[in-house]
Formats: C-alpha cells, sequence, structure tokens
C-alpha cells in the first residue's frame, strides 16, 4: 500500500492513538511504517557534462577518499544537481553556473600567469598543486555575492552537507545513534585529528 | 440528520483544548470537539527517527512547494521537510496586515493543533506578573493572582510530567517537577561561573519542559532523539495527542470531528446564551450546527477571537461577548532574538551522549529587585551549549584531507547560545478585525491583523543583546557574537490577549474563570484570555486556566446557573 493511501484512508475516519505499552513497542510500531521517503536515484538534470566534471572535482577536493569514502562515491555532485534541478531559485542555480565558468576563467588566468606549462582554459586541467592553490584563495572568498567566491562556498556548503547527511557516512562513519536509553553530559572524548 | 447535541463542545483539539476535553470529559460531560483540521496518526505521521538520506532533500524541504503554499508558516524553523504538514497552507488560510507591520501568524490545524510542534518550556508565573498591570498603570488589572493559579498549575503538571530544578526564586516559582537531565558539562560550568560573579541574581537552569525523564502516567520516558516537532513515538513529551484526548477518549464520552471549521457562535437572545456553533464541513463544505450547554472557544488567541467576531448578533453587533470593544484589541505576542554566542574554553575531552530537545535557561532578573531605569517587566534567555559536530564544516575555513579528519575526528568547541524572550505590554491599538475582503478556503470571513511592537518591547530587546554579552563575558566565552534576529510580531508563536480577562465588564471580556461576562455558557482558555503577557513562555498557563475554568464550568452547571 502506498504511503499516500494510507493517509488517505486514516483520513476518512477519526485515528486517535492508543497508548503503547513500552517504548519498544512503540518504536517497533513507528519503524514498521516509517517508509523511505527518498525517490530512487536521479540522473544528472541541471549540470552538464562539463560542470560535472568540475563540481565532482571540487567536492572531492573538499572532502576526498582517504580511508573513508569521499565526496563523489557518497554521491555528492548527484545531491548538488538535484538541489540545483529542484530546490534552487532561478538566481541562485543562474548565481552558481555563473560562478563556476567563473572558476574556469580564475584557473586560466592562473594557468596564462604560470611559466610552467602549456596553457590551461579550465580548472580540471590544471595541476594539483594550482588547482589547491586557486581552492585556497576562492576559501578565501566564500563570502562573495557573486562569481567564482560564491560558487565555491555553495559548493563547500553542501558538500559538507551532502556528504554527511548520507547513509554511508551517517551509519558507517558517524555512527549517528537515533535514540539513547538516558541523557549523559560529561562522557570522555578523544579528538581522532 | 436528527441534531447533533452533546453537553459541552470545545472549539479546538490544541493544548488547551485537549485539556478542556479531558477536564469536562471526566466530570462526566458528554464532550465533541470540533477541529478544523485532519486526524493524525502517529504511527504514520511521527517521522522522528526517519534520517536525512531517506528525505529526497535531506530535510532541507521541498522549497518551491513550501514557498508556494506556506511563505508565512516557512518563517518558523519547524515548518520544515519533516514538519510541514503539520503547519497549514497559507493560500487557504489567508489573513492581511498593513504594509509596514508584518505580522507572521503560524498555524497547526490538525488533531493536537500546535501541540504537536510546541517548544515544551513550561514555566509558573509569580505576582511579580500578575500584579504589574494594576502596578504601572497598564492594560487592566489580572482578576487572579498566584495563589488562585497555584493548585491548578499542580493539578496539571502532575499530568503532563514537568522535569526541572527547584531553585526557589519568588518571581519564577517551583512545580512539580520530575528529575531533570544533568546538565551538559559545558552547562554545569557555566553555571557555575555566572553564579560566582553575579551571586544568583542571574543563573543558568535547567530548562523546565514537558518531556518526560522518566516513565510517567503511563508513558515512556524520552528516548533523546531530539526531534520533539517531528511527533514522538513513545508520547514523551506532552501533547494533546499523547497525552490529554488518549485520556479523555478513555471516559467513553469523547467525540473529536476533524475537518470541522467553527464559523461562530450561536446566540440564543431569549436565554442569552450561546446554543451551539456553527460549523463548516471542511470535506463537503456544507454549513452545519451542533448544539451543547457549554462552549469552550480554544482554537487559539486570534482564532477564537475570529469566532467571536463572526458571531455578530443585533445585541452584539461588533462581535459576541463585544459589549466592552474590547474583543480583538491588546493584542500581543513575546519579544524574542536578543541574545549572543560564545566559545567556552572548557572540555574539549568531553562530549554528551543523547540529544536534549532544550536544554537551559536563564530566569528573568530585569526589574526583579531593582527597577531598570529604561523599561519596565523583563525577559528570560533559553540556551544550550553543544559541541557543533561536523556542521560547523559549512562555515569554517579549510578543505581536504585535514579538513575532513577535523570533521569526523572533533566536534568542534563548545557553543554557548542565548536566545532572548521578552514581555510584551497590551496596547489597544494593537488588534484583530474582519477583513471585509477575505475570507478563507472554506468562505469564512478572514482577519486583518495590525500589531506591532513597542517602544519598551524594543529597550528589552536591546537590552538582551547587552546582557547576553555580559553574561558570556563573565563566564569567560571568547569569541562572543550578539544575536540580533529582527522577528516579527506573532513569530514567537505566543499571540495573546484578544479577549483579556479582567474584573470590569466594561473594560474586559472575560472575567475571573475565563467565563464571557456577555455570555455566561461561552468559555474562552487559550491565549486570547491573557491580560499580560509575562516573560515566560505560555502554554502550560493556558492548561491551568483550562482547568481550573473546567472546573468552575462544571460546578455552574450542577448548580444550574448556566
Amino acid at each position: 500500500m502506498e504511503r499516500r493511501q494510507v493517509v488517505r484512508l486514516l483520513g476518512s475516519a477519526l485515528a486517535l492513538p492508543l497508548l503503547p505499552r513500552s517504548a519498544d513497542a512503540a518504536l517497533d510500531l513507528a519503524d514498521k511504517f516509517h517508509r523511505r521517503l527518498a525517490s530512487t536515484e536521479v540522473p544528472f538534470r541541471t549540470l552538464n557534462a562539463d560542470q560535472q566534471k568540475l563540481v565532482t572535482l571540487i567536492s572531492e577536493m573538499v572532502i576526498p577518499e582517504t580511508d573513508t569514502p569521499g565526496a563523489t562515491s557518497v554521491k555528492v555532485p548527484e545531491f548538488i544537481d538535484l538541489l540545483l534541478s529542484e530546490w534552487a531559485s532561478d538566481d541562485e542555480k543562474k548565481g552558481f553556473l555563473t560562478g563556476l565558468t567563473d572558476i574556469d576563467a580564475k584557473a586560466a588566468a592562473l594557468s596564462a600567469a604560470s611559466t610552467q606549462q602549456a596553457r590551461v582554459s579550465k580548472f580540471v586541467e590544471l595541476d594539483q598543486a594550482q588547482r589547491v592553490e586557486l581552492l585556497k584563495t576562492l576559501d578565501a572568498a566564500r563570502g562573495d555575492r557573486a562569481g567564482a567566491g560564491l560558487a565555491f562556498g555553495r559548493l563547500k556548503q553542501l558538500t559538507v552537507y551532502g556528504y554527511f547527511t548520507s547513509q554511508v557516512v551517517q551509519q558507517k562513519i558517524l555512527k549517528t545513534r537515533m535514540y539513547f536509553d538516558s541523557y549523559q553530559g560529561n562522557v570522555p572524548f578523544t579528538p581522532a585529528v | 440528520m436528527p441534531p447533533l447535541t452533546y453537553d459541552a463542545i470545545v472549539v479546538g483539539s490544541g493544548i488547551s483544548g485537549g485539556w478542556a476535553a479531558k477536564e469536562l470529559t471526566e466530570k462526566g460531560l458528554r464532550t465533541i470537539v470540533l477541529e478544523a483540521g485532519r486526524p493524525i496518526n502517529p504511527a504514520v505521521d511521527y517521522v522522528e527517527h526517519v534520517p536525512p538520506y531517506e528525505l529526497r532533500y535531506r530535510g532541507m524541504g521541498d522549497r518551491n512547494r513550501i514557498e508556494r503554499y506556506q511563505p508565512i508558516q516557512r518563517q518558523c524553523g519547524a515548518c520544515n521537510e519533516y514538519s510541514g504538514k503539520f503547519f497549514v497552507n497559507d493560500l487557504d488560510n489567508p489573513y492581511s496586515f498593513p504594509e509596514d507591520k508584518p505580522f507572521s501568524w503560524i498555524r497547526g490545524r490538525q488533531v493536537g493543533g500546535r501541540s504537536i510542534m510546541w517548544g515544551r518550556c513550561v514555566f509558573r508565573w509569580s505576582d511579580l506578573d500578575y500584579e504589574a498591570n494594576l502596578k504601572e498603570g497598564v492594560g487592566v488589572d489580572w482578576p487572579i493572582r498566584y495563589a488562585d493559579m497555584a493548585p491548578w498549575w499542580s493539578h496539571v503538571e502532575r499530568f503532563v510530567g514537568v522535569q526541572g530544578k527547584k531553585e526557589g526564586l519568588a518571581h519564577l516559582p517551583d512545580g512539580e517537577f520530575l528529575e531533570p537531565w544533568p546538565m551538559n558539562i559545558a552547562e554545569q560550568k557555566a553555571r557555575e561561573a555566572l553564579l560566582r560573579k553575579f551571586n544568583g541574581e542571574r543563573l543558568i537552569t535547567n530548562m523546565r519542559l514537558a518531556v518526560l525523564s522518566q516513565d510517567h502516567g503511563g508513558r515512556a520516558k524520552c528516548h533523546l532523539c531530539g526531534h520533539c516537532e517531528r511527533g514522538c513515538s513513545t508520547f514523551s513529551y506532552f501533547s494533546s495527542l499523547n497525552a490529554t484526548l488518549p485520556a479523555a477518549q478513555k471516559t467513553g464520552r469523547l467525540t473529536v470531528r476533524p475537518f470541522s471549521v467553527v464559523h461562530s457562535v450561536i446566540y440564543d437572545p431569549k436565554t442569552r446564551l450561546a446554543k451551539g456553533v456553527r460549523f463548516v464541513d471542511a470535506n463537503t463544505r456544507k454549513m452545519q450546527e451542533v448544539y451543547a450547554k457549554i462552549v469552550f472557544l480554544n482554537a487559539s488567541a486570534l482564532e477564537s477571537a475570529r469566532i467571536l467576531l463572526n458571531s455578530a448578533t443585533p445585541e452584539f453587533p461588533a462581535g459576541l461577548g463585544n459589549s466592552s470593544g474590547e474583543l480583538g484589541h491588546n493584542v500581543m505576542d513575546h519579544i524574542m532574538g536578543g541574545g549572543a554566542t560564545g566559545t567556552l574554553p572548557w572540555a574539549r575531552d568531553r562530549r554528551e551522549l543523547g540529544n536534549r530537545p532544550d536544554a537551559i535557561y536563564v530566569p528573568r532578573f530585569r526589574n526583579v529587585k531593582t527597577k531598570h531605569p529604561d523599561f519596565v517587566r523583563g525577559y528570560g534567555f533559553e540556551g544550550r551549549a553543544e559541541r557543533e559536530g561536523w556542521q560547523r564544516g559549512m562555515w569554517s575555513d579549510g578543505f581536504g584531507t585535514g579538513f575532513k579528519k577535523s570533521l569526523i575526528g572533533d566536534l568542534g568547541p563548545w557553543e554557548l547560545s542565548l536566545y532572548g524572550f521578552g514581555e510584551m505590554l497590551p496596547r489597544h491599538e494593537n488588534r484583530i478585525e474582519i477583513d471585509p475582503h477575505l475570507v478563507d478556503a472554506w468562505g469564512i470571513p478572514a482577519l486583518r491583523i495590525t500589531v506591532a511592537y513597542g517602544e519598551n518591547e524594543k529597550k528589552l530587546f536591546e537590552d538582551m543583546i547587552v546582557t547576553a554579552q555580559e553574561m558570556l563575558e563573565a563566564i569567560g566565552a571568547t569569541n562572543i557574537r550578539p544575536t540580533r534576529d529582527d522577528n516579527p510580531p506573532g513569530l514567537v508563536i505566543h499571540e495573546m490577549g484578544t479577549a483579556r480577562m479582567g474584573r470590569d465588564p466594561k473594560t474586559s471580556v472575560l472575567n475571573a474563570h475565563n467565563q464571557l461576562w456577555d455570555v455566561k455558557n461561552v468559555f474562552m482558555t487559550d491565549g486570547a484570555c491573557m491580560a499580560s503577557t509575562a516573560n515566560q513562555n505560555p502554554s502550560i498557563t493556558y492548561m491551568a486556566l483550562t482547568a481550573r475554568a473546567a472546573d468552575y464550568a462544571v460546578r455552574q452547571l450542577n448548580r444550574r446557573e448556566l
């Protein structure tokens, strides 16, 4: 039965709660009904092939694969495309995409100023050291209202959010617990950094 | 169809309507609760354990839909991808306001009303609050005092299950508390530091909270998921749906009728009493009537007054029960949003386990012992100390391996935030009236709301920002950032005052028993009845007033005086 049908059926008659006998019984009951609301995977709809490459590369640079997954493998670029396609306002989308173009323009300028190699026109074509150099500049310009700084700021925010709210990271890395038997406000913690 | 006849009608199933239903049915009255919205089934609608990755936008909400259908409701943080369904569709529920006086009217129409998403902070008042109008010559004098209310607060607190710490403050009286959750280590240290600096005048205490810290009255203790506004599978926080309506249902005398949008109260000029109410069946769009000996209006401060304004008769051309001319006037909310956040230098090697929905409170300290030269009344702060975790990565510098490692392996420093809630004075010009050009989706005339904060509120707000920073500095916080949220009135969601209680029928709408002076079998026990706001969160006071008024109403009925 679809969720929508359940709601409609219940909507036709008074449904008052019965007190569950225990917390466990209530949680079981709730789990039975809580269902996945997420749709199946969506293809890219807003970012073109070049933009996908750029977004994927930068999000992976923000949260790279190490001994744990990086942004790409938990599908952060797809999440960003979903938000651009369905969530962002037209102005925000335009600002973001224009900012991506500006990131490439900055990459080209950096390349032009460099003496080391052939000229490139895109961020993805820079060597790793140049990419890091440019991202540092952009990281300092996250507060900009337009252009490359704005696009990077938004991309970084969505990368962090998309990464840490993904199923793999929530379950396997953060091991997020949904509920607790009691509140403890003074538990030892050793930062692993 | 035979006429629908009951002993009592309760309009609205939110926090005060649930109490009216419980008290009236338990005292033997066959009671119908008319609820404008849909029924809620906790097993389906409560989603507090749905993880973000199971939502399409990971909790950020279907923005285009929300902006289109809930442009007002979305201003409330709880109106999100999980809980947006508990807030009304603004297109179906219009109201107007002057362009220069925005008012954010946040509403929940469903069985349980806003008690499903409320803030759960519960405080008693003291006579400092009840006597303020009289002493300052503001508004009208409350017809009741602390002594009238104390037994009723106890009555409701025992049922609700309130956790809190007894502090012995005269101006914020202790209640019937369950053992509170402990403060976390950072809050504990902040409390101690503040005690040393201010000698108890400014105090950090545990939030007084309608969330169960232990099993209570057949409801299970809180499981600390931290998302009360999404519902609660264990019914551990207090709401109509989790507590009062099931209790009322147990009597066998309760009928809840959802999809019943009340239009007006039916007045009988011969008896000078209400006969019942008219409502629109939201599904059939047909107007129906229901009759009873008494009517409790618990539709929320603005809705209950709207019903009376829509109930004008030849005897009451300006709205039923409005011989005083005060119905719909003196609208108040609290003023919130001044405060500060600071970084605490301690306990980087300590963390908390469990997500408390609310944490600490700073009781009012202005105009308690000494008079402030610039303003009257006061404010309190809600707050907490927490370590931000990975979220700080959205705003902090850096990227790459080290950045990732710090977001996974460390939680960031403890941050202590204080967010002020201040009193708003009653003013006649802050009012609601029926907008002659506007009806809602059910054809019922809608409201025009004209409310603005005054000078005293603005001064309280500025002072919150100053004193929050002072306290953080005294505690030893660094990186202190002032908070200045310019919230329009309404957004605190503590709207009150549209049918104030008083001692004189010429200047007030309700008497000391929440009874309409003009129509004795109509009671209003939601925020409408309030003659002042104090600075404390109001819901537990509505609950206590409701239980008190229900007791009075049934005694009067039994003596055949209604």
